[in-house]
């Protein structure tokens, strides 16, 4: 899947001159760089946090320390990796200080301890998703997703970042990246599942109240 | 016969990065497996199903608040970082923090009587000498988008209106005559950034300005 890039139009400050000027302090490139990137980092947090005010409180708070720390940027990486992979670490910081204990990153991503991934019952009736994933439905499931999992499928399936360059803004490698996506896509499915069944039984529900009344 | 089971097959199965619907398992054990196994075949298509309904999530990302880009600056001009002093800091928190419990149609109408003063101000002998101070070198104009799109927001949301509806209420024709004074204003700013184009401050008025537009023009909309 290809990744929506910005494109900058003529006439606009390019990235690079942006950055060389925001290491001088110019105003206007701090914000040339905020309109490329606010998009996708607003859009990152909120789908990892699912509450609006929490996720501008949180795009702040990953603009802030990049702009913190632009003076020490030497372009090693690219610009736009280096900002996630500081939204990510803003997002998972206060997603840990919530949960009130210190958990590493596998604890966040291993919500079964025993076989180190979602439950999976093999075996189980032919059940299909079919005409039930709608964004509605695939963002409840993703709120409900460990942190872990939810970066890297937000980062992969939604923002189109490729496993090498997730592996970069996550720390970790791209067989990780690959393994924790595989595994939040397999606990997504779980999750729609149970959601379809709930629907299914409340609208069996409904209509026996509504039959009972006739 | 297939030597695959559903737990390894589901193990090794990975969704190709080139289409949401996968039809190439890895190997012909993993394919005869799939051929056989109805449950593993739901699997392959819920995971298909999966990543095109994410990649959808995408196109709806939803376009962040300037309040956060207002209150970043705010901070970096607090640390420093910014190098040089902007009037918007302190007349979003005149405005938004004394101001704040006002009724919105009393606040709007402050707002526009301010913005007023503010234009007089800038169209006065006084603004050019204060503000060449402000003097930033290698910055644009960036309202210039945001203009073209408040036009064409104008035109959708006054094309929109029923014919029915010529005889306006009093507060839609209040909000038309805000408009009006608000357009007013940005006349004025627009005048003052095109004569002055490195004038920070001007920029920075007339942006405020179309936010202003913005906000009437959402609130026409919404009647």
């Amino acid at each position: 899947m290809a990744r929506v890039r910005r494109v900058e139009t003529p006439g606009e400050l390019p990235e690079a001159e942006a950055i060389r000027l925001a290491q001088a302090g110019n105003a206007a490139a701090f914000e040339r760089l905020y309109r490329l990137h606010n998009r996708r980092v607003y859009s990152l947090c909120l789908r990892m946090v699912g509450n609006t005010a929490e996720a501008e409180d949180l795009t702040q708070e990953a603009f802030l320390q990049l702009f913190r720390k632009i003076a020490t940027f030497r372009g090693e990486s690219a610009f736009s990796t280096w900002l996630h992979r500081l939204a990510v670490n803003v997002v998972l910081m206060r997603l840990r200080k919530k949960s009130a204990t210190e958990s590493s990153l596998d604890e966040m991503t291993e919500p079964d301890e025993e076989s180190g991934g979602p439950r999976r019952d093999f075996g189980m009736p032919d059940l299909r998703l079919s005409g039930s994933i709608d964004r509605v439905n695939l963002q409840r499931a993703v709120e409900q997703l460990p942190p872990g999992y939810k970066a890297v499928f937000v980062l992969h399936d939604v923002q189109g970042y490729e496993h090498n360059e997730i592996a970069e803004i996550m720390d970790c490698s791209i067989g990780n990246s690959k393994s924790q996506l595989h595994k939040a896509r397999m606990r997504l499915r779980e999750l729609l599942h149970e959601s379809m069944r709930d629907k299914a039984r409340e609208d069996r529900k409904a209509a026996g109240n509504a039959g009972g009344k006739d | 016969m297939a030597t695959v089971n559903c737990k390894d097959f589901q193990d090794r199965f990975e969704p190709s990065d080139d289409s949401p619907r996968i039809d190439s398992p890895p190997d012909l054990d993993a394919k005869a497996h799939l051929r056989d196994c109805p449950a593993c075949r739901s699997f392959v298509q819920d995971l298909g199903m999966i990543r095109a309904a994410a990649a959808e999530l995408a196109a709806s990302d939803p376009e962040p608040p300037a309040r956060i880009w207002f209150s970043l600056r705010a901070e970096l001009e607090k640390e420093g970082i910014i190098r040089g002093t902007s009037s918007k800091s302190w007349l979003r928190e005149f405005f938004g923090g004394r101001f704040s419990a006002l009724p919105r149609p009393v606040l709007a109408g402050g707002y526009l009587a301010a913005l007023l003063a503010i234009a007089f101000g800038l169209s006065g002998p006084i603004n050019s000498r204060i503000n060449r101070q402000r003097w930033l070198d290698g910055t644009q104009s960036s309202t210039m988008p945001l203009s073209a799109e408040l036009t064409s927001a104008e035109k959708a949301s006054f094309s929109s209106l029923p014919a029915s509806e010529s005889s306006e209420s009093p507060v839609t024709a209040s909000l038309h005559k805000n408009l009006e004074i608000v357009d007013n204003y940005i006349s004025l700013c627009e005048n003052s950034v095109r004569e002055e184009p490195e004038n920070e401050l001007a920029r920075e008025y007339l942006y405020e300005a179309y936010q202003q537009k913005a906000d009437l023009l959402a609130q026409l909309n919404e009647r």
